[in-house]
């Protein structure tokens, strides 16, 4: 250990001057990188500045939105008129959000999960062409989709009604890709040597699948859930084209119809600072319970396809 | 224990185009620890994959204890899998991924948790019930997935390449285990490997495997000492294959004589009838140096290129005047090795030790590249998507 050391000391003297000759790239190569943390930090400052602007208006004692006048609950809670609690129409808002998400996430998931494992374990061309099809909402206009499904649920599917079993639908439909490629990311990462080994030991296909695939798949499942849960409560385009009355816009909507309509306040941040607090606790719940999920898996080092996307 | 003869009768397995395994005709008797060796994608790992019941044969049977077994269900056969991977279930403790199979054999309750217990003394992990998977070495996982599989008494282990992911040291102290552990369930062991020396020191018979077919088989002695042929001869250990001829008239007593370069040999093992071209081939440590002064029967003169220190052995890289390189192992016995690169030596190859092999029509160097293996086969890509 010690010679080690001694050795490092007398080599870097050595190593600066070579590096300071002719040719070599002046100065210290392992400086810190001034110039990307920088632009790290602008970047940083200018996405979650205004953010946190908005935030704290939503604070704001007075009703102004640019005059900071001490610290209020009142647009929450205390005002009795026009405050979120208060007031039906946002308070509307946020449980039609709310159904929505929980809804859409609940019959998303589990036909997502059955997509992925389709998809993956019977290989067949159309599988593979249906995978294809898994991407397409992240590529096709959300708008496009939006206006495509108006028509078709008041044009020819009549039976969905607008309102909350359309834009249930449409969010479904938006939203699938979620559960099917994080699932299949993860179906690909663990191979099917679990579910051999489950049938070798005597379970059927299906007795495989449940009793293996399913609880090695819920890191998956449960991450993938929390994505659609979070990327419904931001949702704005479909639910959109496809509420009906004032009781099934959810607080995105109802956020950008007052803010066009001159109705802004305070009230509107709060609604909006809840919009926020939903998806980051969704993101919370889906980090910590995705790192509890997996933690069996840690010691390999692996990241699979999900760690990748969500940076956990 | 109930059974474990297998017997498998033409089986022949075709991926798309490509035949993984061809009509392979073999009988393994119950209670037999048998190894199919070979290089990756020789098809030995297609094998044991079709007696488990993950690949369905394309043609032939599975005979299990006189059952044609090849299109039943893996959860259906009597046999067991210890994969490469474990595959141990990461979300169940030690005594749960043992337990596992027990729900579909219709152990009574009561009787599962001290099976669980049996088979973890059995492999020596007594008091790692509560473990999970992560928390264990690599040789401890490959202990549950050993007690995993024998807890349910199956008539046949099977075993891919069990020991592949341990180091060299542990891999040797778990062979000798796994052999007595063989001995002692009387269960019948199908080993796959491409580790020669697992094949040789644990099996009681052995198949060594070229391109879908079995090249030679029969005891680890009858292998290594009389190799059928020289891809079997140069899979086995090490090999120094030379090209020969046979010279016509020899004197029929035993022995042949040969050809090689400018040189002539007498031949006194092996195929001794051949006539025209063969391959001929010695074991290293049957290959003798002497001074380049001395002379006698079949030496050859040649120079030391390199010396390979190994610890308890040297081996000896000498290039023969043929033109061909030959290896000679010198046991470590306290002294210096005499020779150093450059020295001018004589290479006395004797003739009991001179196998004659015949000649497949490639060169040394072809069977070379066979021995080292081809790439491993994706197989699974390339299946059908009808099946």
């Amino acid at each position: 250990m010690a010679s080690t050391v001694d050795e490092s000391v007398t080599t870097a003297p050595r190593r600066e001057a070579e590096l300071t000759g002719r040719g070599r790239p002046r100065g210290n190569p392992w400086r810190r990188p001034y110039a990307m943390e920088g632009f790290t930090w602008l970047y940083i400052i200018w996405s979650i500045v205004p953010i946190a602007i908005a935030v704290l208006f939503s604070f704001n004692k007075g009703a102004s939105q640019a005059t900071w006048q001490g610290f209020s609950t009142q647009w929450y809670v205390g005002n009795q008129v026009t405050s979120v609690l208060h007031n039906p129409g946002l308070h509307q808002a946020v449980i039609q959000t709310l159904v929505l998400a929980v809804v859409t996430t609940v019959i998303c998931v589990p036909i997502g999960v059955g997509f992925a494992i389709g998809i993956d374990r019977w290989r067949t061309r159309t599988a593979d062409g249906l995978n294809v099809v898994m991407i397409f909402s992240f590529v096709i206009p959300e708008l496009l989709l939006a206006v495509a499904l108006f028509f078709l649920v008041t044009q020819a599917l009549t039976f969905i009604k607008l309102g909350t079993p359309a834009e249930v639908a449409g969010l479904v439909v938006w939203n699938i890709s979620w559960p099917a490629i994080i699932v299949r990311a993860r179906l690909v990462s663990i191979g099917r040597s679990y579910e051999e080994a489950a049938c070798d030991l005597g379970a059927s296909r299906l007795g495989a699948i449940r009793r293996v695939l399913v609880p090695l798949l819920m890191p998956a499942i449960f991450a993938s859930a929390v994505l659609v849960f979070a990327s419904t409560v931001d949702d704005f385009v479909i639910v959109e084209q496809l509420s009906s009355t004032s009781n099934t816009q959810p607080m995105s909507v109802l956020i950008y119809s007052n803010v066009h309509a001159g109705l802004t306040g305070p009230a509107l941040n709060a609604l909006a600072t809840i919009m926020l607090f939903l998806s980051l606790v969704a993101a919370l719940i889906g980090y910590v319970g995705y790192r509890w999920m997996s933690r069996g898996e840690r010691t390999k080092g692996n990241v699979d396809a999900l760690a990748g996307i969500a940076g956990i | 224990m109930s059974g474990g003869h297998i017997k498998l009768e033409s089986l022949t397995k075709r991926f798309g185009d490509v035949t993984a395994v061809n009509e392979i005709s073999v009988e393994i008797h119950a209670g037999e620890f048998f190894s199919l060796l070979g290089p990756s994608g020789c098809g030995k790992t297609t094998t044991l994959r079709m007696v488990a019941g993950f690949e369905p044969p394309s043609t032939g049977k599975i005979m299990l204890d006189g059952t044609d077994v090849g299109g039943w269900a893996p959860n259906r056969r009597n046999v067991n899998t210890v994969f490469q991977s474990y595959a141990l279930f990461p979300f169940l403790t030690v005594a749960e991924n043992v337990a596992f199979g027990m729900k579909y054999k219709s152990v009574p309750k009561f009787e599962r948790n001290s099976r669980v217990a049996e088979a973890l003394e059995l492999v020596q992990l007594s008091g790692f019930e509560k473990r999970r998977p992560n928390q264990l070495s690599g040789g401890q996982q490959q202990r549950v997935a050993l007690a995993r599989a024998l807890v349910l008494r199956p008539s046949v282990l099977l075993l891919d390449e069990p020991l592949g992911a341990l180091d060299a040291k542990l891999r040797r102290t778990l062979q000798v285990e796994l052999a007595a552990l063989q001995k002692q369930v009387g269960i019948t062991f199908l080993y796959v490997t491409h580790d020669q020396e697992e094949a040789l020191t644990m099996s009681d018979r052995l198949a060594v495997m070229n391109h879908g077919r079995i090249a030679q088989l029969g005891t680890p002695e009858e292998v290594y000492n009389e190799p059928a042929d020289a891809y079997v001869a140069d899979f086995l250990g090490v090999s120094n294959l030379m090209d020969a001829r046979v010279e016509p008239g020899g004197n029929g007593q035993g022995a042949c004589r040969l050809r090689v370069g400018d040189f002539s040999l007498e031949a006194k093992a092996g195929q001794l009838d051949a006539t025209g071209a063969v391959k001929v081939a010695i074991r290293p440590e049957r290959v003798h140096l002497h001074p380049y002064e001395e002379g006698g029967v079949n030496c050859l003169p040649g120079m030391v290129e390199r010396l390979v220190f190994l610890g308890s052995t040297t081996h000896i890289y000498v290039r023969l005047a043929t033109g061909s390189a030959l290896q000679a192992l010198v046991r470590n016995e306290g002294n210096a090795v005499p020779y150093n690169q450059g020295t001018p030596v004589k290479v006395n190859l004797p003739a009991e030790a001179l196998r004659v092999l015949p000649d497949p029509g490639v060169s040394v160097a072809e069977i070379r590249d066979e021995v080292l293996g081809d790439e491993p086969l994706d197989l699974t890509s390339a299946a059908p998507a009808s099946s």
